[in-house]
This record gives structure tokens, sequence and C-alpha cells, in this order.
């Protein structure tokens, strides 16, 4: 047990904020009853993926390599289910490659990564590099800390941009091109979720066979 | 007659005449118990066992309406009888024998079903159906009483507790019978014994219910284990009728009607939205009679079939759980009409 080391414990005065929740104001007898009605068996997919869209996946490898592999944008072109094609371009920090999902679709990213938090945040566009977007928020947690059990559990958030509804940039789109990304913004979650479990097949794999997660090929 | 299907024949109910409203217990109730809690959220009637009504007497209230719709001709052909009594008289036996006295026949086979709870009419159509099926068995009847609301939270240390307000007494019947006219199409269930035992009868001070105290008995709730009851709930009822449905290949949205164990709003609601189904094609009879533990399931769907929602040909899902998630069943019927 650890041993307290102030002697007064913290204690916020009255908040008065409306629409907050705390104890001092609403007993658990009315806490729980609110909770339990907020409790469902099933829930409108609007409701969980309409505005933003997180898919987890446990991978049984370590976490650093994970994250070592996500922080390399040219990953993307393994476990995606339609990034392909990969070049630089004048900005040192923003890839270019084909997303084979549209036709004739060109997609820009910029991958911010953080190695102590292990965060991979993939800033893309679909045909322009001016304004990245379309982020794709990924982080790797230790899964011994979180699971009590070896790997990593990786957490994927996409939030619904209103550029996904209505294109912010019309002009830069290829002449007759059928499909606009944000048609496909329901299907986030299921799409994602398949090519998380891409990720994790491709990491098991290796892991399991002895080789690193990141391909010689991208040192 | 066909010799490989079993038909739930006809269903009928019985609910005691006192009708208690909520103002009942709302003079009782202890301010410490006062919650707007889902679980608790007192319906506005329920009914309760007149004092010294028996088991025996429910059910034959309950088996009433069957014989007078077939003729009393059809207790020669009882050779199964499936009786489920929440509070028996004496602890030590069940009701069977007393409801097999009084309606005036020897079955061959007489079961005292003690589990099953809430769902407890659907399991007692599974046993009834497979002994039809691999015996000389003719027909079968069963019986779920509920008797406990008028008896145990009455009680002048429960009475004022949250739970009181929730339990309804009634009764329910089922004949079952080999032929094809209102065929069982398929059931499923499903034991969970690692949540047997989890629901509690307690009394302050704490003692075993046989042995005499001062405190009375009620059920032994707290806020875990409500939490965990209701994910569980939410989880089995759609998961056992979902079952049922893939088998007999239809979608549960293309259900007729969903007759279900009624503990709270709450899981009616729950378990409707998960099978994607509409209010009016999942009838309960919670708001007048509270939560009918095993007699919930007939006495709504007799009801229900009374007031013209349930035209022959109807597909009817029976689904519901037990106590703490140890039970859950579901039954599809093509119902035949009445």
């Amino acid at each position: 047990m650890t041993e307290t080391v102030t002697d007064e414990p913290i204690e916020v005065p009255e908040l008065d904020v409306p629409g907050v929740y705390r104890i001092e104001t609403m007993a658990l007898n009315e806490g729980m009853p609110l909770v339990l009605d907020m409790t469902r068996a099933v829930y409108p997919h609007d409701e969980i993926y309409g505005q933003y869209c997180t898919v987890t996946e446990f991978v049984a490898a370590p976490p650093d390599e994970v994250y070592g592999y996500l922080a390399d944008t040219r990953s993307l072109c393994e476990w995606t289910y339609s990034m392909r094609g990969f070049e630089r371009t004048d900005d040192p920090e923003v890839w270019v490659s084909d997303d084979r999902i549209g036709s004739h679709t060109r997609i820009y990213t910029r991958t911010v990564a953080n190695p102590e938090a292990r965060t991979v945040d993939y800033h893309c566009a679909w045909d322009q590099a001016d304004h990245l977007w379309m982020v794709y928020l990924m982080r790797v947690v230790d899964a011994q800390v979180v699971l009590n059990k070896p790997g990593s559990v990786v957490t994927w958030t996409n939030c619904h941009h209103p550029f996904y509804e209505d294109n912010g940039y019309p002009e830069t789109e290829p002449a007759g091109r059928p499909v606009w990304v944000g048609d496909f913004w329901h299907l986030f979650a299921a799409g994602h979720l398949l090519e998380l479990r891409n990720l994790k097949a491709i990491c098991e794999h290796r892991h399991a066979a002895g080789q690193p997660i990141k391909p010689e090929w991208m040192d | 007659m066909s010799t490989d299907t079993v038909s739930l024949l006809d269903v009928s109910g019985y609910l005691p005449e006192n009708i208690v409203s909520a103002d009942y217990f709302a003079q009782y109730a202890d301010p410490d118990e006062v919650t707007s809690n889902l679980m608790f959220k007192a319906p506005k009637f329920r009914r309760h066992v007149a004092p010294g009504e028996t088991p025996a007497d429910m059910a034959e209230r309950a088996v009433a309406p069957i014989l007078a719709r077939h003729g009393r001709d059809v207790l020669r052909d009882i050779d199964i009888l499936i009786v489920h009594t929440q509070l028996p008289d004496i602890g030590i036996v069940g009701s069977g024998g007393d409801v097999a006295k009084r309606l005036g026949i020897a079955p061959e086979w007489l079961i005292d079903l003690h589990n099953g709870g809430c769902a407890s009419f659907v399991y007692g159509m599974k046993l009834a159906r497979q002994i039809l099926l691999s015996s000389d068995a003719r027909s079968a009847l069963i019986v779920t009483i509920q008797n406990v609301a008028g008896q145990v939270f009455t009680q002048e240390q429960v009475r004022g507790k949250a739970q009181a307000a929730i339990p309804g007494d009634g009764a329910g019947a089922g004949l079952l019978v080999k032929s094809g006219d209102s065929p069982i199409l398929d059931i499923e269930t499903r034991h969970l014994p690692e949540f047997a035992g989890q629901m509690t009868v307690i009394a302050d001070p704490p003692r075993r219910y046989w042995e005499a105290g001062s405190g009375e008995m009620h059920v032994g709730f707290t806020e875990s284990k409500i939490a965990k009851v209701l994910q569980r709930g939410n989880r089995l009822v759609p998961e056992v009728a979902n079952t049922v449905c893939g088998r007999i290949g239809v979608p549960a949205q293309d259900l007729d009607l969903l007759v279900t164990n009624q503990p709270n709003r709450a899981f009616l609601r729950n378990w409707r939205d998960a099978l994607q189904l509409p209010p009016e094609r999942h009838p309960d009879t919670f708001d007048d009679c509270g939560n009918l533990f095993g007699a919930g399931i007939p006495v709504t769907f007799d009801r229900a079939v009374d007031e013209g929602r349930v035209p022959a040909g109807s597909l009817v899902m029976f689904a519901g759980f037990a106590h703490a998630g140890d039970f859950a069943g579901a039954a599809a019927v093509r119902w035949g009409g009445r």
C-alpha cells in the first residue's frame, strides 16, 4: 500500500457547471439508473461510428516493433487494402501513393510519430498535399500493461471531418472520378478493421517466424 | 397424426383477482431505496395471490381455459405434466403432485421443474417435446406458477424495498400434442452453470431460509450484480433467439411475434432492439402484471392471442433467461391459431 505524502487530500470546491454529473450532486442511486439506461444490447451503427470511428485489435508481437513498422509510412503499402506505389514528393515529409480504391486517385501522406507514446498519426488527403485533413490516429499500447500478457493493443481512430461529406478541394479532383473517399465513411469501421487485421496477420506472422516486423527493404 | 412433430396446441393464463397499484409500495418506500433505477422502475399494477391461495389453486385456474376450449377429455391424454413453481408450499417438494391431484390425472411423467426460472416455460417445452418424440406419451401439460409477489414482497421488512414493487403473481399453462397443427419449429436452451447461485435470497440478520429468525427473506441485489445481470441478459436472450432464427432460416426481424420474460423495461427495450423488432411485435404485460417470472411468457402470449394479435400462421418466438443468467432459452412456434 502506498502511503500518502500530503497532509490534506485535494478536494475540489463546488464546480457549478451545468451538465456535469458528479457524486456530490447525483447520488449513486440516481447515477446508476442513468448509466443502466444508457446500456443497450445493440447500438445503431451511426451512434457508434457516425462521428468517430475507432477500431481496436490485439497483436501478438512486441509493441516497439509494431510501432516501428507503423511509423514508417511505407508500411501502408503492405497492410492497407489499397494504398500502393509510394513515392517521395518535394516535401521530404510527404509521400504520395495511389489509393486504388478510387481510379486515378493520388493520396498524400505525412506521418507524425511519437516513439514514447507509440502514437502514429497519418495525415492524408486525396488529390492535394496542401491540406492533409484526413487523419488516421493510431496508438500501440503494451499489452503487458493493459491485458497482462505480452503483445500489443493497437487502436485506430478517425474523426468525421466535414470534407468527407463535401470535398473541400473539388478543383483538384480528376475529371469523371466516380467515387469520393467520404462515400465510404460508413464502411470505415469494417474496412479499417479488415486492414487492422492485415496488420495483425503480418506482424504476428513475421514475429512468429523470428523475422523483423519491419522488412529489411525499408531500412 | 404426425409423430415426428410436436405442437404447442394451446396456451392459457391466470391472474389473481387482487390488483395492487404502485401506490401500495410507495407508502412504505424506504427513502434510501427510492430510485429511478430502471431495474426497479415500478409497473403501475401487479396482481397478488390471495391469502392461502396455493400453487395448485393457481395451476387449476391457469389450465381451466384450455379445458374449456378443448373439453376436459384432453386430461385423459396427459402423460406428461411439468410444473414450475416459483415458491413451493414446502421447500422439500414441488407442487407437481398437488397439481396432478387437482386435475385428477396420474401422468407417467410428472416433473417438478425447479430450474429455468423466468424461461422455465421454454425449458418445459423442450423437455415435453423430447419425451413426446421418444415415447408413447400422447400429450403434455406445462404449468408455470409465479406466487412470490403477494407472499414474499408484501412482508413488512421487504415491501419498502425498491425490488418489492416489481414482481407480480400469475400462472400460465401450455398444452403440447403430437401433431403438425401448431408446430414447435426449434428450441435452443443453454445452461450457464458459471452463473448459478448468483441470485441470492437473504435476510438481515443472516440465516438459512429454513431457520427461524427475525429477518425477512428477500432478493440480494447489489449495484454490481445488477450491472452484470443486465449485461448478461442483454446478450443471452438475443443470442438464443438468433440461434433459433438461424436454424429455421428466418431473420429475426421477420418474426411476427416475440414473447419474452419481463424483468423490467430496459430488458424489453434492449431485446427487441437487438432483434430489430418494433414494439407492436413484442407484446408485454409488464405495466399490468409486473415481472411474472416463469409465468410471464405464457400469460403474455395468451393475452396477445386473446387480443387478436396472433393470427393463425404467425411465427412466434418465445425467449427468456433465468436468475442471474444461469439459463437462457428460445423456442419458435408456427402458431396454429385458436
